[in-house]
């Protein structure tokens, strides 16, 4: 039987109750939204299970700022949001078109697939790209980076992801999501993202990102500079790229070779780069 | 603990122990036909339908299904009272879609789900929707063929 030693399984009408609970309990609690990693974990600390689905965090909603996605909304809900369709160019439906499969996107939350941080993740590596904000609750709500988040874990413990934010961006801003893997619905050998916003032709804000080198998406702060105040070409592209292929730090695991993926970050960076290109051509 | 399911419109009360998954608690309860594989949610074999969506009832906690309706492939059948299989099974039956069988369960409920939200899809959009279901003897082609046919019945249906 799956976590073996659990021995509650709590559903809070109320987000304070659910904070105190995984206060309360400490680290044999855990937070849920889908719960498919605790299931597959089998983990013999865990003996309580904080199931957030009656917090009503299950929404997809257009604001002023953005895009604001509840914690415990599945990436099926996303993906058929008429606001994630309209975000971008629809770029966070092409990614989730490419995560596992319907059985399982019908179950991952947002909050949950954030909270994992599988290296591997096509949802971190473009929502890194996309300036994601989180909202936390502690006790007060406060909002965070996305990066600030897997800069510091701590900043989970104790606390709730309750919400997602894809900040809105002014007309001039596109994104592209690559992933690499052996087939489509399979897990990434590596996976690359963008985000450049251009103002009288030139790039004002650059946001690359690379993830399942094997670890963790990260920004790649070097090849996106090298991009600011210049044009999107052929020639500023391959630059990109090459500096992201050294500055990325790959390695070997089951999936693939550290020199493969050093190949795929160039491969992916500069395939991103001219679907942004292609986008933006025309806009000033 | 206890926890209340509604499985094929019949609503049952029952025990869980807290970190039994919704494939163990379906199968005690001799729903058969939601077949155990891989218990990773890598097979697809032991597709439900929690609510309207099909899911992996391996990576469900029973205590996370409490309240909620199932759909097992017992309940496809016969849902208008005349016993009829469901178009997909129908389709499966008489296109070649079944060889052994461990998998179809689990990829009929893929394709109901599948057509219930996208009652046209590309070959494209059926190839993944049973992404997550393995078969590893039709080689998928009959597969899919059925769930084109059963598509175009279920449409001609909806059109009468």
């Amino acid at each position: 039987m799956a976590l073996s030693n659990l021995k509650e399984y709590v559903r809070p009408d109320e987000l304070d109750v659910a904070l105190s609970l995984v206060k309360e309990r400490g680290t044999s609690a855990r937070v849920i939204g889908g719960g498919i990693d605790l299931v597959r974990s089998s983990s013999p600390d865990i003996e309580t299970l904080v199931d957030l689905s009656h917090l009503s965090l299950s929404y997809v909603r257009q604001t002023d700022k953005g895009v604001a996605i509840g914690a415990t909304t599945t990436l099926t809900e996303i993906l058929e949001a008429p606001a994630i369709e309209n975000y971008l160019q629809g770029v966070a439906v092409e990614m989730l078109h490419q995560v596992g499969a319907p059985p399982l996107r019908n179950l991952a939350s947002m909050g949950g697939t954030l909270a994992s941080a599988h290296p591997w993740s096509d949802v971190i590596t473009l929502f890194l790209a996309l300036g994601a904000q989180v909202t936390l609750y502690n006790g007060v709500t406060r909002m965070v980076p996305l990066s600030d988040l897997y800069a510091s874990r701590a900043l989970l413990s104790p606390a709730i992801i309750t919400e997602v934010l894809l900040p809105a961006y002014a007309k001039g801003t596109a994104a592209a999501f690559i992933k690499f893997s052996r087939t489509k619905f399979d897990i990434a050998i590596l996976n690359c993202a963008c985000l450049i916003s251009i103002q009288n032709g030139d790039c004002k804000r650059v946001r690359l990102t690379a993830g399942g080198t094997p670890q963790l998406a990260t920004l790649l702060p070097a090849a996106a500079e090298v991009l600011l105040g210049r044009r999107l070409n052929q020639t500023s592209i391959g630059k990109a790229a090459g500096i992201a292929r050294e500055a990325t730090l790959v390695r070997d695991d089951l999936r693939a070779s550290g020199n493969y993926r050093r190949e795929l970050v160039y491969a992916g960076v500069k395939r991103c780069l001219a679907c942004v290109s292609r986008q933006l051509s025309g806009v000033s | 603990m206890k926890i209340e399911l509604t499985v094929n419109g019949k609503r049952q009360e029952l025990d869980s122990a807290p970190g039994e998954t919704l494939l163990h608690v379906l199968r005690r309860i001799g729903y058969k036909g939601v077949k155990k594989g891989c218990e990773l949610g890598d097979c697809g074999a032991c597709a439900v339908l929690l609510d309207d969506r099909v899911v992996n009832s391996c990576l469900v906690l029973a205590a996370k299904a409490d309240g909620h309706r199932v759909t097992t492939v017992e309940g496809l059948a016969g849902q208008d009272k005349t016993g009829e299989l469901h178009p997909v099974q129908e389709a499966f039956l008489e296109h070649g879609a079944v060889q052994c069988g461990y998998c179809s369960p689990g990829m009929i409920i893929a394709a109901v789900d599948l057509l219930a939200h996208n009652p046209d899809p590309s070959d494209q959009e059926i190839k993944e929707g049973i992404s997550g279901n393995l078969c590893r003897c039709t080689g998928y082609v009959k597969q899919i063929e059925a769930i084109r046919i059963a598509a175009e019945k279920m449409r001609k249906d909806t059109d009468v």
